[in-house]
């Protein structure tokens, strides 16, 4: 990320000690599990399938619009006679609703689904729309009903293009934004209805308002289904904190993206876990008064190099800053994730929040 | 898709139902995004635009060796892949988009007063997230509006529209008419260019024209172009002072 830090060993020590307090004090007063406002609204582009605007309090945007195309499948190696035999056993005539579903478990493939990122000021390339999108795109997928859902027949399918537009620079890091702003994007597009039956050409109802919702929101089974959303936790010492501002980021000692997903007729699961590398491991460290030169030069000056570093290592973040080290504790990590997925937790609060979003 | 302009000389009225000189609707919002120096978003019709403006801050490296005594215009235009009726991604070195860029560059090198703010940069980001014609003409106007958020000195609004013929160079149609912000549709089959003013008196500081059009018919293009300049100027004052009212009242409460 191109912004640094600008912040003095001292102010980071300040935030690390208050942030690491059982309560958290955090800079701007919120509870840990507690998000920062925000503006969203869904629906807003008539050329795409789904799209969502969302806005958050620093001033950062996202724009996401889905747009879906019908593709020819190309021929899969391994699926041929199965496939025709499971055809002609549904001529039967009506399909009903849940046969229809669980005939097109499993047929999905990965590339059906296309993410692609845009970030001002970067190019395609860099490291940072990158990694974000392949984050975004290993919770979409590792959910398994999406892909699933693209399938028409066994010789069409829908081909799924997400595009991420960041519209400000990345204050903090943007990957919640742009998260919660394609899960909203996806929960509110629709495709086309099918008319035609089995393997014949797709024909689709040209009346929007007999369109589907790609995520079912009536009926009891599949509406309890959603994409995933990607959230940022940090921990601070024991303090375990969500949605971090970028001074609590600063200052943490390890940040996690986690990605849960609804899946119908269950509760919330993790579908990815990554570790992040925090911003706070490149700032700078201060100086322990034994080595201020400035107070005790005459002590400082017959210091060895290896001495000093002996001095410095000694002090251990105890009296000024020191960037963080190593990894982070597996209860922690399993802290977090109970906090995600637990009954009335901060997952489920989340899609809540955002299945109120109106147009 | 070719497009059925015959039935135009029966009741002139256009694919969409206007007049030859009617507008489409316009729609402005300044100050859409806290983060930026500047912002806006603007709609003409279904062609929709988010611009955010970026400085004045110190010139980047690189370039030109910074040794200018102005302000350097930039403008970057990213178009979504979603805008339009197919997805279609563009990557940034499409020479089309760089055209645009330079064209709206060189437009507001002139208006803003640049020697204010030597050695800086001025950039304008422009998001396309919907395509229906008069794309550089929506682009203009956006980044005018930002521009006037970001609080730039400039000597005046640009205002830009695109005019067409209704009938192609091929066709010698005698009584063919002119016509006034051209729809997607209209702009595939028609002859057209796309015209910018600013100043009050008509000063033309744009005009850019990628089709062929016979020569006698570009006086009337230009002279209906010009009246519509001088409609989206009046729009975006409006825009400007209804989005200053709002500023001023809330301050008094």
């Amino acid at each position: 990320m191109a912004n640094t830090i600008p912040l003095s060993p001292a102010e980071l020590s300040y935030l690390h000690t208050s942030l690491s307090q059982t309560p958290p004090i955090r800079p701007d007063g919120r509870s840990p599990t507690q998000f920062r406002p925000l503006v969203a609204e869904t629906d807003i582009l008539p050329s795409a399938n789904g799209s969502a605007r969302i806005c958050f309090a620093d001033g950062t945007e996202a724009i996401v619009g889905v747009k879906a195309e019908v593709e020819k499948s190309s021929a899969r190696p391994g699926a041929t006679t199965d496939d025709i035999f499971k055809n002609s056993r549904d001529q039967d005539g009506d399909v009903d609703v849940d046969r229809e579903e669980s005939d097109k478990e499993g047929k999905g493939r990965d590339e059906w689904l296309e993410i692609a990122i845009e970030i001002p000021g970067m190019r395609d390339d860099d490291s940072l729309p990158v990694f974000l999108s392949a984050m975004l795109t290993e919770a979409l997928l590792s959910d398994g009903g999406l892909k699933d859902r693209l399938w028409i027949n066994s010789r069409f399918h829908w081909r799924l293009y997400i595009d991420i537009l960041l519209l400000s620079q990345p204050r903090s890091y943007p990957l919640p934004l742009l998260s919660l702003t394609t899960h909203l994007a996806l929960i509110s597009t629709r495709i086309p209805a099918l008319i035609s039956e089995h393997d014949e050409d797709p024909l689709f109802n040209d009346d929007w308002e007999a369109s589907t919702f790609l995520y079912p929101r009536s009926g009891e089974l599949q509406a309890r289904s959603k994409p995933p959303v990607t959230l940022l936790v940090v921990s601070i010492g024991e303090a375990v904190l969500f949605d971090p501002s970028r001074d609590e980021l600063a200052v943490c000692d390890s940040a996690m993206a986690i990605s849960v997903a609804q899946s119908a007729g269950a509760g919330l699961k993790v579908v990815a876990l990554r570790m992040i590398d925090p911003p706070s491991r490149l700032t700078a460290g201060g100086v322990p008064q034994v080595l201020n030169s400035t107070s005790n030069p005459a002590a400082t000056a017959s210091l060895s190099p290896a001495e000093a570093l002996v001095l410095r290592e000694k002090d251990q973040g105890q009296t000024v800053w020191r960037p963080p080290r190593g990894g982070v504790r597996r209860a922690i990590i399993s802290r977090i994730i109970k906090m995600v997925v637990e009954n009335n937790g901060v997952g489920e609060e989340v899609i809540a929040g955002l299945a109120g979003v109106e147009a | 898709m070719p497009l059925d302009t015959s039935t135009y000389s029966l009741a002139h009225l256009r694919v969409d139902g206007r007049r030859w000189n009617e507008l489409r609707r316009v729609h402005g919002q300044i100050s859409t995004q806290a983060a930026a120096d500047g912002s806006s978003y603007f709609e003409m019709g279904n062609t929709k635009i988010i611009c955010t403006i970026a400085g004045p801050q110190e010139q980047r490296r690189g370039g030109n060796s910074g040794q200018s005594h102005d302000a350097k215009v930039e403008v970057e235009i990213g178009i979504a892949g979603f805008s339009g009726v197919d997805r279609k991604r563009r990557g940034r070195n499409d020479k089309r988009i760089q055209e645009m860029q330079h064209a709206i560059a060189s437009a507001f090198t002139h208006t803003l007063f640049t020697h204010l703010y030597p050695h800086s940069t001025i950039t304008i980001h422009l998001h396309v997230l919907s395509q229906d014609g008069a794309l550089l003409a929506a682009c203009i106007n956006a980044a005018t509006l930002a521009l006037i958020d970001a609080g730039i000195p400039m000597s005046d609004y640009t205002a830009a529209c695109t005019t067409g013929s209704t009938a192609s160079y091929a066709s010698n149609d005698e009584a063919a008419d002119p016509l006034l912000d051209l729809n997607s549709m209209e702009e595939q089959e028609l002859p057209f260019l796309t015209l910018g003013t600013s100043g009050g008196d008509d000063q033309v500081s744009l005009l850019i024209m990628e089709t062929r059009v016979q020569a006698t018919r570009l006086e009337a293009m230009v002279s209906v172009g010009l009246d519509g300049c001088r409609q989206i100027r009046s729009l975006l004052d409006g825009i400007v002072r209804a989005h200053g009212k709002k500023v001023l009242e809330a301050r008094v409460t």
